[in-house]
């Protein structure tokens, strides 16, 4: 199947987003300064461009338009839901880290457990996404 | 009025009022309710809860207003800090969430009174993406302004006083 442009380049652009997610929990981890611009960016280009676009090809897939295959219908669902709380998680954990900076302390640094089982989380997530463009797009 | 009570922050006691509580309660129905919904409808095509997820929509639209029109009331003008940022965001995305949801709702309420109905309802896949990922950006936003604000409080010098 052909891939639309817009797939193709949420799915690129999706590696720039992870690439600023471990950036800015890597500055905190090093105790170094948390970028509230790289943080601002990337946030917003994740709302406004990729859970976007997740968001409306989900409404598509269930709206029945599509003939899509039960088993990947289920692994759509859960890539959906998982992103959806993966960056409802990073937002709220990077204000609290920016935050806590400022009392100088490192939210994440401070914080082991809790950020290796954000960045697994995030990392399944955006695999997941790659994979259902694999899935859906390249092969044959 | 005990001398602990009045010693209280003017915060903790907002926190308890009734109308927050109401809100906090009809918005976890609606933010589970709606994950349960998204998931369920993109995976069996089927909208578990969807009638709860309509009433208590309305509901909290309602109880919405009454309680940003007063939180802005008395944390006004906007000031250049994170939490401000982060309330504002959070409120331009409930406003959208909820309209969103309401129009959704009317494809809802005619396809139930109409006597042809039947089948399955059409929701406009733009229309459902638009109230899905403004309901995740409240969700978010919401979320984050509360932590802001409370990680603010326990910085050194203590909380503000009234904001």
């Amino acid at each position: 199947m052909h891939a639309p442009p817009f797939s193709i380049f949420s799915a690129i652009s999706e590696l720039f987003v992870t690439a600023g997610v471990l950036y800015i929990i890597r500055r905190n981890w090093t105790r170094r300064t948390f970028s509230l611009a790289v943080f601002l960016a990337v946030a917003l280009f994740e709302a406004l461009v990729n859970v976007m676009y997740m968001a409306r090809r989900s409404a598509e897939a269930a709206s029945g338009a599509q003939a899509i295959a039960p088993g990947l219908r289920v692994f759509f669902a859960l890539h959906g839901m998982l992103s959806l709380l993966a960056y409802l998680v990073f937002v709220i954990f990077g204000v609290l880290a920016y935050q806590e900076q400022r009392a100088g302390r490192f939210w994440f640094r401070d914080r082991p457990g809790v950020t290796w089982t954000f960045l697994v989380a995030w990392m399944i997530s955006v695999i997941s996404g790659e994979v259902l463009f694999a899935v859906r797009y390249l092969l044959p | 009025m005990t001398a602990r009570r009045a010693a209280e922050h003017p915060r903790a006691r907002r926190l308890r009022a009734p109308l927050l509580i109401t809100l906090w309660v009809l918005f976890t129905i609606e933010a589970v309710g709606g994950l349960v919904i998204f998931f369920a409808r993109l995976a069996w095509g089927v909208a578990p809860g969807e009638t709860l997820h309509v009433v208590c929509g309305v509901a909290l639209t309602l109880a919405y207003l009454i309680y940003q029109t007063r939180h802005w009331l008395r944390v006004a003008p906007p000031r250049a800090r994170l939490d401000y940022a982060l309330g504002i965001i959070a409120a331009l995305a409930m406003i959208a969430a909820n309209g969103f949801g309401l129009m959704l709702g009317v494809i809802w309420w005619r396809a139930r009174t109409d006597p042809a109905g039947g089948a399955g309802i059409h929701y406009p896949p733009l229309l459902s993406a638009m109230h899905n990922i403004a309901s995740l950006l409240v969700i978010t936003f919401v979320l984050a302004h509360l932590g802001a604000v409370l990680a603010r409080d326990r910085a050194p010098g203590g909380p503000p006083s009234e904001t």
